[in-house]
């Protein structure tokens, strides 16, 4: 249940114009100035530190939008939630550190938990007090989870699970793993798979980190050896956990961190002040290939942010999203790139003694290059949405 | 049809404009004026006075998504723009009810004495050009020397126009012309974009049933990939379109240099691939595609090929 509702969250009947500018306000006011990606104050925020600000923007009413009430939500619509993600793109703050339980654990026990589950999960993630990893991907089974070979077997009233997973974001710090596994044999390819919330503290379950490209350690493998987890953790029977799962995935693809493009604008402007706050920096403005790489970059954000509005716009009439999620994932995954490689270009001409606006632009803009580096790879590969696009929104036929 | 019928939406005007547009496409130039005012597309943004039918921009857009689609020659687009500019004057009556055409010259000024980039201008009446202070004016192209450009297009060339001694009709103050500007973004990225949707359709059916190897062509993860990523820049270029009609959270107009840049990129990107795609016959003359290109290239020209991404760089340098 959401706590006593406080009295400074505006009454949703008042309108987006109302809820935009409380939050508006509330986040600018609110924000430390050393979490502040575009501050020269900023130092990494430690992960008590996110978690407090994320629980905090929960306790205004800035998170868990369209999530019942019954379950610790706000219970408003897609059109507040829109609301609230342009006005946290627009703030340089630090991404979610809960986004797997909050944009995908959250919605699926939503659709396929037991009432004891979602009262059990669901408050706890939008209070910041559990986090949740996603036990999917395997070495054999990354885009291709027919492969998967994790096996979970019946054991009277438990189950028991034997694996490995890989690319497991999150997995040190999580108190549940949402586990992808099979019940049959990997000849069922899609039938038979099974879901679970899995308590990250039960014995048999190894955390291996791997560190990333980007010189953080934020993923991981997870080992299963003899994992014995009761009934309870089950989330949906086989099949039903998976399809809901499908579902999910197909709607969070379009609308999980909705702030994205907003976030781009707010990070291109971040990257312009920046080299306006230096000499030498502020004179590569002045080029016309410079001009024109922020030009198309502004053209395809602006792009972005429509797609994004004609999808909440759609599902608010009642439309299925389905494969339409594919466009916006492709579209700003490969925005992202593109931008992130103009701000490598533009922060790589930073020396010890630019401004120290563009010392930290210089950090954060290197940092972010690498980082998108796996954009076009999570959340389904860009081969793996083109296809999709091709086969479910084009129905272009793979044979006569 | 009246502005009062409040249930009106943009989108319902897209098949009317099309049939009209198609039968245009069959008759001559002064034919099809009458034909398309008479479906109330040259006025559609056009004050009732001057009989128009005073709908704002919106849903001018459809109209010319259609004439994108159908690539239409005629100057649809600069006429409905002029006719709505020129508020409750005679002169916007002649247009709206197809007496007169009106072109505009995307380039140059009256100030300068030479203006080009204009569609259609040795069939039409009148031209709009800027008038080098910030405002515009409609010309009578009877007093003004015109050269036709036929590097891009020999069968639908562009105008220069030598504007010394011309005649001006009607002049537009700077605030009008500006808003005619945006207007004008808006309904030639829907133009281009709809000749981009209709290209892709038409290249999609074609690799759907043209059979090597065994299979449809469809069937070959290069061709499927490259189709599905012409349909993600066309879509994207709409979306775009479609979001820029509305003012911003603060009620202020969007701009719309990103978006015509952005829409005539992807078109230009959709179009050269779909003529790549048809193979040896998407470079014939016969193949349609080629006036689809040649028209996105033309608007692309008018905005300085480039030139637009470059200016929406610098605004956005300018607004940090």
């Amino acid at each position: 249940m959401h706590m006593e509702k406080n009295p400074a969250i505006p009454d949703a009947a008042a309108g987006p114009a109302v809820y935009r500018q409380y939050a508006r306000q509330w986040l600018g006011a609110h924000l430390p100035a050393h979490m502040r990606a575009d501050s020269v104050d900023y130092r990494t925020p430690t992960l008590d530190e996110c978690r407090a600000w994320e629980a905090s923007m929960y306790d205004a009413g800035l998170a868990g939008m369209t999530w019942p009430k019954a379950y610790g939500g706000l219970g408003l619509s897609l059109r507040e939630h829109l609301v609230v993600n342009k006005e946290v793109g627009a703030l340089a703050m630090p991404e979610s550190v809960s986004s797997i339980g909050k944009e995908l654990a959250g919605p699926i026990i939503q659709t396929v938990g037991t009432e004891e589950q979602k009262q059990l999960f669901l408050p706890r993630i939008l209070a910041m007090r559990d986090y949740w990893c996603q036990g999917f991907s395997e070495p054999d089974a990354g885009s291709d989870l027919a492969r998967l070979r994790t096996k979970a077997v019946p054991e009277g009233e438990a189950w028991r699970i034997n694996g490995q997973k890989i690319w497991t974001s999150g997995a040190a710090k999580a108190r549940y793993c949402l586990l992808l596994t099979r019940t049959g044999t990997v000849a069922d390819k899609h039938r038979g798979l099974l879901m679970f919330a899995v308590p990250m503290d039960t014995p048999g379950i190894r955390v291996v980190p791997i560190k990333s490209i980007d010189g953080k350690v934020s993923f991981a493998e997870v080992f299963f050896d003899n994992v014995v987890v009761p009934d309870s953790a089950r989330l949906g029977a086989p099949d039903e956990g998976w399809n809901a799962a499908i579902r999910v995935l197909s709607i969070e693809r379009a609308t999980n961190r909705m702030y994205r493009a907003w976030r781009f604008d707010c990070e291109l402007r971040q990257l312009v002040a920046a080299c306006k706050s230096d000499p030498q920096l502020s004179r590569l403005l002045d080029d016309g290939s410079y001009q024109r790489r922020i030009g198309d970059v502004v053209g395809e954000i602006d792009a972005l942010k429509g797609l994004v509005e004609q999808t909440v716009n759609r599902m608010m009439a009642g439309d299925k999203i389905g494969a339409r999620g594919s466009l916006t994932k492709l579209y700003w995954s490969e925005c992202h790139q593109a931008f992130a490689g103009l701000a490598l270009a533009l922060v790589s001409h930073v020396n010890p003694r630019s401004s120290a606006l563009a010392q930290r632009a210089r950090k954060h803009f290197t940092t972010a290059y690498f980082y998108s580096r796996a954009e076009t790879i999570y959340a389904g590969t860009t081969e793996v949405q083109l296809d999709i696009i091709a086969q479910r929104i084009m129905n272009l036929p793979k044979d006569l | 049809m009246t502005t009062s019928d409040n249930d009106l939406k943009p989108e319902d005007f897209a098949q009317a404009a099309a049939e009209a547009i198609k039968d245009a496409q069959t008759r001559g130039f002064r034919d099809a004026a009458r034909v398309l005012a008479a479906a109330g597309l040259c006025g559609i943004c056009a004050q009732e006075d001057a009989g128009g039918l005073a709908l704002g921009i919106a849903f001018a857009l459809p109209i010319a998504t259609e004439a994108g689609k159908l690539r239409l020659h005629w100057p649809l687009l600069e006429n409905l723009l002029v006719a709505k500019a020129l508020g409750d004057s005679p002169l916007a009556a002649q247009l709206a009810g197809g007496e007169r055409v009106a072109t505009w010259a995307l380039q140059g000024s009256l100030q300068d004495g030479l203006a080009g980039q204009a569609r259609g201008a040795r069939d039409c009446d009148w031209v709009l050009v800027a008038d080098g202070r910030g405002g515009g004016a409609l010309l009578d192209l009877r007093s003004i020397e015109i050269q036709e450009d036929e590097a891009l297009d020999p069968e639908h060339p562009q105008s220069w126009l030598a504007l010394d001694g011309a005649e001006v009709l009607a002049q537009l103050d700077a605030a009008a012309f500006a808003a005619l500007q945006r207007d004008s973004h808006i309904l030639i990225a829907g133009f281009v974009n709809g000749a981009a949707e209709s290209a892709l359709a038409t290249t999609a059916g074609y690799m759907s049933t043209r059979v090597q190897f065994g299979r449809p062509l469809s069937a070959k993860q290069a061709v499927r990939h490259l189709l599905a990523r012409m349909r993600l820049q066309q879509e994207a270029s709409s979306a775009g379109i479609q979001r820029v009609l509305d003012t911003d959270e603060y009620g202020r107009v969007r701009a719309t240099r990103p978006v015509l840049a952005n829409a005539l990129a992807s078109a230009a990107f959709v179009l050269e691939k779909s003529i790549h795609l048809h193979g040896g016959m998407g470079f014939t003359w016969e193949v349609p595609l080629h006036y689809a290109l040649r028209e996105v290239r033309k608007f692309d020209a008018a905005f300085g090929s480039g030139a637009l991404a470059s200016q929406v760089g610098r605004d956005f340098i300018q607004s940090v």
